[in-house]
């Protein structure tokens, strides 16, 4: 689910760019003030590998080709921080495998990273009103998903899709992924519950 | 006088022989080649294949494009059209919900390059992205600890 160059508007690029640029100055900001980023740096790594590569695995059911995100499993994990690292993991992605385009580097952060900042908003008020932490992590990682496709149909209507029509092909075709991200999800945080749950940035004002 | 009988006769023979060949036409002949079908396939990284992918096809001639047929590919990621007359300059654009390619190919001229060939292999790609990830990760770790020991 990234966006190519050349399909959208330059004044969409252009907001996308600006939207992404001042959010992750606003969350870097608030993180370097609020706490000690070194213990946190190892773990925003890992998740940004993981984002990363997550683009390369396909799941060839249905109509079209569609590939996992992980947009849910770093808002729960990495709280605000999943913005800046899905910056960082969409900038590789573009250079690298050819995923999306340069220029829309801005509209796929925002694109993915608001249903990031979403599902982990989600996550920390369902887990502080005593859910279930899996069960609250299968949905965070289908929310997630079906968020992005959502934020992507509303990019594509400025094309002249049919914003009903598109985002009910694009939430279709990534049902397979909803399911898939929603068992990762789930176990990852009910794994990191067990071992450490010290890791989850749930105990933080934002 | 022999020989003034034979040069006559070989004259007369050589008259009707003329006479009898047939006759050459010439027109000039024109020889050009058609195609009368260009196949354009889609596909997306790892392979599977854009299918229901909206293409536009644009005419090149003299440097202006002009679009051509706006169609669909099939559900093999196929689209196949009929070139047109005089114009062997096609850019193709093919996208699908957001993802979006393109090429520029000229019908005469020779099999275009493979661009697949020279790009890096997957492995070394996922290897560098790696190596970037812990090379922000390591100025990130120093910034923070510089800031940590100037407080």
């Amino acid at each position: 689910m990234h966006i190519s160059d050349g399909v959208l508007s330059f004044q969409v690029i252009a907001t996308g760019w600006i939207i992404a640029l001042i959010l992750n100055a606003i969350i870097l900001w608030r993180c370097k003030s609020r706490h000690d980023m070194a213990e946190e740096i190892p773990k925003i790594s890992i998740m940004t590998g993981a984002f990363f590569v997550a683009s390369l695995v396909h799941v060839s059911i249905g109509p079209t080709s569609v590939h996992l995100l992980l947009t849910g499993l770093l808002g729960v994990v990495l709280g605000i921080m999943a913005f800046p690292a899905m910056l960082v993991g969409l900038t590789l992605q573009a250079f690298l495998f050819q995923h999306g385009g340069i220029t829309t580097i801005g509209i796929n952060n925002v694109m993915m990273g608001i249903p990031a900042l979403l599902a982990y908003l989600i996550f920390r008020y369902g887990y502080r009103k005593g859910i279930n932490a899996s069960v609250l992590g299968i949905i965070c990682g289908a929310l997630g998903v079906i968020l992005s496709g959502i934020f992507l149909a509303l990019m594509l209507i400025t094309t002249g899709e049919e914003f009903t029509e598109i985002a009910y092909a694009i939430v279709v075709a990534h049902i397979p992924v909803m399911i898939i991200e929603g068992i990762i999800t789930g176990s990852v945080v009910t794994f990191i519950l067990k071992v450490r749950p010290e890791l989850l940035p749930l105990d933080r004002e934002v | 006088m022999d020989s003034l009988r034979i040069m006559k006769i070989l004259v007369l023979i050589v008259m009707v022989l003329t006479m009898a060949m047939p006759a050459a036409s010439a027109h000039r002949v024109y020889v050009q080649e058609t195609i009368t079908e260009v196949e354009i396939k889609a596909w997306f990284g790892g392979g599977d294949s854009m299918a229901d992918a909206e293409v536009a096809v644009y005419a090149i001639k003299n440097g202006e494009e002009e679009l051509y047929i706006e169609d669909k590919t099939d559900s093999d990621g196929l689209f196949y059209f009929t070139p047109k007359l005089g114009v062997s300059e096609y850019r193709v654009e093919v996208s699908e919900s957001g993802h979006k390619s393109e090429t520029t190919f000229a019908l005469t001229g020779g099999a275009t390059e493979d661009t697949a060939e020279a790009e890096l292999p997957l492995e070394a790609k996922i290897g560098a992205g790696f190596g970037y990830i812990i090379g922000i990760a390591g100025i990130a770790m120093y910034l923070s600890v510089r800031k940590s020991k100037s407080e």
